[in-house]
């Protein structure tokens, strides 16, 4: 292990790069291509609104995936932050719409709901122990089937922004003289500078990667790791209540019952920026960086005539390509 | 209850899957109370129908969670293979005998593919079949250009395949065939893994893979037949569900994943590897499928059958997770 | 050397069936590297052990700083100044040099964390021990002599008094042990009391001023260093006991066929140019000392590892092995030293663990015949004399010996005619061991061949015909059972490079 200390070629020696981070490079190359790509390839690809949609794409996603990042780096995964998000979304939007309560109080319901969940998650997988990826399958089950019990099994529809009560939309996009301005990437920016901070200049951010790196060694340390574990947990659920404001922003109904599978995409895009699947490291910029190409697949596919079934073909090749990279990278290191 | 446990006859059954049955007929038992159109002929068929498809499906991932991986990917694989078919089948003309090839085929090629990237290249099984998930629910609906597919009733031309499923006689009366048909499947199934080599590396690998390894065994070879062989029987299952329901939708199938993992962590099937009883993955999805049934008959939302299978899942894990930590 | 700072008196320690610790002492002084010897299983990390808290003493006195102490934790003992440098590294890979240091007790400004500051004592502590670490750099691109330091610097920030190190230099280069001493010594010049355990003798030689020697959780004694010479301490390690009937002479023919040859083979930073030979019927026997590359060099040979470069030929005809599956191919046979992790499957049965490497011929057909797999099961348990109700019989309920008589079953069963028992009679005890000599005896007596690797000297004497002793990863010496003597061993297990 030691004689490859200082091997490497020019570029990863460079001190620039190795502050940012080779990866990190690599995925803002990989969507300069797929943005140049998608425009060569279609001309109505390269229109204004076509950057407000990727954007638009980018918040529920992005939220989601700075959520579950926590979870990944301390070796865990969180499966039920997709039908945890569109829970989220329907039970605010059902007191929101069918009891008539202010949007505020649907937004906090909507996180609530996420805390929930978080907590759940935590106390199965720190606290009793059960391997993450299933102690979150169970609970992406539930998740689901509670979101759509309490609405009764309709689709709702939280107001538009044409409605007062629709001011919520404007968090994410306003509308100044017909044109679209996608705020809402301040939110995102904000927490990814909030989260990158929690993770790496704060005890629970240090603890969550020490016991994602070596758990046994960490709770030698005298560090008490079932806590920080499902704080990390909460974490994710949080940002799963976030992701359903954000989801509930960006389209206008929310069906019940739907919301699996979009846990891949934010797992996808944490992957894809260096957060590593067997735990210890990961960075929120990265996160967000890996967001951006699954956003921009999203929004780009349909431009050269792949409709949504070719998206779950690409989030699926690109999740094992990335996972590919993670577990090589891992056997390299070993 | 020690007296019970001893008994030779329940020692022979096993103790736990007893348990289960007492389980089944209680449920049984109670859905007949509460709700009395469940006495009713057609509502076992009906829960029949839903356990033709859960049992193949269910029986495949016994054979993945025996070596210790999951496949959350059989579900959508089965709605590929079905709709791949079946688009042959109605749309290309396809003989009936090659469709049903096919199916099993599909199936079994998403097998080779997640049991190659698990075996050979070392990836996390969860991950690997959660992306070969989005990969069949795209390919699927890729290749129908996202019709539905409905495959040919039994009275019309190529709906012979039906009678895996069942047979109208005469007079009207339904003979649910298939039930035979998943009886025999899960006895080949545990000859499979109680008998032959395969289940017997299978088993030892998901118990200890580095002292097999040693053993000079190729783990690898075993480890991605068992993804083969859930891949396959997806496959399978696949024919049992148009068989049953005629119509298959793009895009869909995940929950059906839960409900087989479910049905197979109940009947004693061992998270991390090592133990598997195949008659218990079958009353384990018996007893799936007449919950589903049961939340139908009741006039409750479907999304119950979510909660509660998700509730299973987790009880059992933790079932599992301690009686492991007692025994060390 | 200054004042006596800690005194382990009187130390007895028993578990279930072992007498872990007689009555054993130690001394250390404030401003001394102290020495503790002894074998393999000695009982110096017992002794440990309980001087950090992780096990309770049976009797005896801990004096430490004039005060009588017991530790209920490692935690305790640390916060009171007695630190374990240990031979595992526990560390956090991914995060940097730093923060593996204050781990649990960062620097904070306000509610955020302060890594400027903790570099910066971090550095001061590098400082202090004259060495060259960036406190930045992550954990897991340091050489393990450089997490060693790290421990160490770790140590030191907690005020420690008395500092242990636990077979330090197992996994150091030679620059990175000369580092290592010059910190050793500077922290003698600060008068801190050094526990030094070590198996080298040149070492021990060069950096410790007092020795005291183990041997069979008995304290034997306590010599100053300059004024004993390296066999003084050898003799007083191996003892004069008389062993029950140690070979005397090989039984093996000087011109029996050689079945096994290995040469130059090498692998990882463990097995390094390792050539023997192996004849029909032989025991040949491979002594060390712990880490010394024996189990390495087997893993190496049967696959199990990867292997650089070396040749192997089995029966005159050269073979590669690449994996488990063409060593057995080979007929060579494997037990491991962890049985439980690399022997037996637990959860299945001893009729199952029998067939394991052989299943091809328990078939009819597809099918496995478990009539005759059953058969060839009952015959080994009754051959090899296992003691289980039947063969239908769980591993996890058998006991160690019988488990290690199933797992060697499982090779006879395969017919394997090379056979590597590596510590075959580790934790297993004392009726079941002769009952394993026996078998060993039996097996070469059938024109089977085997490598023995033991940690056990009087196992070494009884058993092998030949010895092969080495000393990482190297061979360092090879003697018929004739010459063979404890003394003569132990030099070449002993002896660097």
């Amino acid at each position: 292990m030691g004689n490859n200390e200082k091997k490497g070629n020019a570029l990863t020696n460079n001190p620039l790069v190795n502050a940012i981070g080779t990866q990190k490079i690599v995925v803002v190359l990989v969507i300069i291509l797929l943005a140049i790509l998608f425009s060569v390839m279609s001309p109505a690809f390269r229109q204004y609104s076509t950057v407000v949609s990727i954007f638009d794409y980018s918040y529920y996603i992005s939220f989601m995936a700075i959520g579950v990042t926590f979870p990944l780096i301390t070796g865990g995964v969180d499966l039920s932050i997709g039908t945890g998000m569109v829970s989220a979304g329907l039970v605010g939007g059902y007191l929101v719409t069918f009891k008539g309560m202010p949007t505020a109080v649907g937004m906090l319901a909507a996180l609530c709901v996420g805390l929930l969940l978080g907590c759940f998650n935590a106390f199965l997988a720190a606290k009793l122990e059960l391997p993450p990826f299933i102690a979150t399958l169970g609970s992406m089950m539930v998740a689901r089937g509670i979101g759509s019990i309490i609405t009764g099994g309709m689709a709702v529809t939280w107001p538009p922004s044409s409605d007062p009560s629709g001011w919520f939309r404007s968090i994410f996009k306003i509308s100044v003289g017909g044109l679209n301005l996608p705020i809402g990437f301040l939110l995102v920016i904000i927490a990814v500078i909030v989260m990158s901070t929690v993770l790496n200049k704060t005890r629970p951010g240090r603890y969550i990667i020490a016991l994602g790196s070596n758990k046994e060694a960490t709770r030698l340390s005298g560090i008490n790791v079932v806590k920080w574990q499902s704080l990390a947990y909460l974490i994710s659920g949080l940002f799963t209540g976030l992701a359903g404001i954000a989801y509930a922003a960006t389209f206008q109904t929310i069906a019940p019952g739907t919301g699996a599978g979009l846990e891949l995409d934010a797992i996808a895009g944490a992957i894809i920026g260096g957060t590593s699947m067997n735990g210890g490291y990961g960075t929120i910029v990265g996160t967000l960086l890996g967001v951006f190409v699954m956003s921009l697949l999203k929004t780009g596919l349909p431009f050269i005539g792949l409709q949504a079934n070719w998206q779950q073909i690409i989030t699926g090749l690109v999740l094992i390509v990335a996972v590919l990279i993670d577990v090589i990278k891992n056997a390299k290191r070993a | 209850m020690e007296k019970i446990k001893n008994n030779a006859l329940v020692k022979k059954v096993g103790f736990n899957r007893l348990v289960l049955c007492c389980v089944l007929l209680l449920m049984y038992v109670i859905f007949a109370i509460l709700s009395p159109t469940f006495l009713n002929y057609n509502r076992i068929l009906s829960a029949l129908n839903y356990a033709y498809f859960l049992g193949f499906l269910s029986l495949g991932v016994t054979f993945v969670i025996a070596t210790g991986g999951i496949d959350f990917s059989i579900g959508p694989v089965m709605f590929c293979a079905a709709l791949i078919s079946g688009h042959l089948l109605t749309k290309s003309g396809a003989p009936l005998i090659v469709s049903l090839l096919v199916s099993v085929l599909v199936g079994t090629a998403f097998g080779v593919f997640n049991g190659y990237l698990v075996a050979y290249w070392k990836m996390p099984s969860f991950i690997t079949s959660m992306a070969s998930m989005m990969l069949a629910k795209g390919i699927g609906s890729v290749f129908t250009a996202t019709q539905s597919v409905s495959w040919p009733q039994s009275t019309q031309e190529n709906g012979s395949f039906r009678m895996m499923v069942k047979v109208t006689t005469g007079n009207g009366t339904q003979i649910p065939t298939g039930l035979i048909v998943l009886i025999v499947a899960s006895i080949i199934c545990a000859v499979i893994l109680n008998k032959t080599k395969i289940g017997r590396y299978i088993l030892c690998l998901g118990s200890n893979k580095e002292a097999v390894r040693l053993s000079g065994v190729d783990v690898k070879k075993w480890e991605m037949l068992a993804y083969i062989l859930c891949g396959m029987l997806a496959g399978i299952a696949a024919i049992a569900y148009v068989g049953a329901y005629s119509t298959v939708q793009p895009g869909m199938g995940d929950t059906f994943n839960n409900e087989a993992i479910a049905g197979c962590v109940m009947g004693g099937t061992s998270m991390t590897g090592g133990i598997a009883s195949i008659g218990g993955t079958f009353i384990g999805v018996m007893i799936i499928s007449l919950l589903q049934e049961g939340i139908l008959a009741m006039g409750f939302q479907k999304d119950w059958q979510y909660v509660i299978t998700g509730l299973i899942v987790l009880v059992a894990v933790y079932a599992d997770v301690r009686s492991r930590k007692r025994s060390n | 050397m200054g004042e006596v700072i800690l005194t382990m008196n009187g130390i007895d320690k028993s578990f279930p069936g072992v007498h872990a610790l007689d009555h054993v002492n130690l001394e250390v002084r404030k401003g001394e590297v102290h020495a503790l010897m002894g074998e393999n299983g000695a009982g110096k990390s017992t002794l440990m052990k309980v001087l950090t808290g992780i096990y309770s003493k049976d009797e005896g006195t801990i004096t430490y700083e004039g005060k009588e102490v017991e530790f209920s934790n490692p935690r305790d003992a640390q916060a009171a100044g007695i630190v374990i440098v240990h031979q595992e590294l526990n560390m956090m890979n991914h995060l940097t040099v730093a923060q593996n240091i204050f781990i649990g007790r960062e620097s904070m400004s306000g509610k955020l964390i302060n890594d400027k500051k903790m570099n910066e004592e971090a550095e001061k502590l590098f400082q202090k021990l004259n060495i060259q670490i960036d406190p930045t750099e992550k954990m897991g691109n340091l050489t393990v002599g450089k997490q060693q330091m790290c421990e160490i610097a770790k140590a030191i920030s907690h005020d420690a008094k008395v500092i242990i190190f636990d077979e330090p230099s197992a996994a150091l280069t030679e620059a990175e042990i000369e580092e290592l001493f010059k910190i050793i010594r500077d922290l003698r010049e600060k008068q801190l009391g050094i526990v030094y355990i070590s198996h080298r003798m040149d070492e021990i030689k060069v950096i410790t001023d007092r020795v005291t020697v183990m041997r069979d959780g008995g304290y034997v004694g306590t010599l100053i260093t300059k004024d004993s010479t390296k066999d003084d301490i050898i003799n007083m390690m191996v003892g004069r006991v008389i062993y029950e009937d140690p070979k005397t002479q090989s039984n093996v023919a000087k011109d029996a066929p050689v079945v096994l040859k290995v040469e130059h083979l090498n692998a990882g930073k463990m097995v390094r140019d390792v050539s023997f030979e192996l004849r029909k019927g032989e025991i040949l026997g491979f002594s060390g000392l712990m880490g010394a590359g024996r189990t390495e060099t087997a893993r190496a040979l049967f696959g199990a590892d990867p292997v650089d470069s070396g040749e192997v030929y089995v029966n005159g005809q050269k073979v590669t092995i690449k994996n488990p599956m063409d060593a057995v191919k080979c007929g060579i046979g494997y037990l491991s030293e962890d049985r439980k992790r690399f022997g037996i499957v637990v959860q299945k049965t001893v009729a199952e663990n029998s067939t394991m490497a052989d299943l091809d011929h328990y078939m009819s057909g597809i099918f496995i015949n478990k009539k005759k797999e059953n058969e060839v099961a009952q015959k080994y348990v009754d051959s090899l004399k296992t003691k289980t109700p039947s063969v239908d019989q769980l591993v996890v309920n058998l006991s160690g010996g019988n488990q290690q008589k199933v797992v060697i079953a499982k090779w006879l069963v395969r017919n394997c005619d090379i056979l590597i028992f590596d510590e075959p009679t580790r934790g297993i005890d004392v009726g079941a061991k002769s009952e394993i000599y026996h078998l060993m005896n039996e097996l070469v007596a059938e024109g089977k061949s085997i490598i023995m690797i033991s940690s056990e000297m009087t196992e070494i004497l009884r058993m092998s015909d030949r010895i092969v002793v080495m000393c990482e990863g190297r061979k360092t010496g090879e003697m018929d059972i004739s010459e063979a003597t404890q003394e003569n061993i132990m030099h070449a297990a002993t002896l660097r490079d």
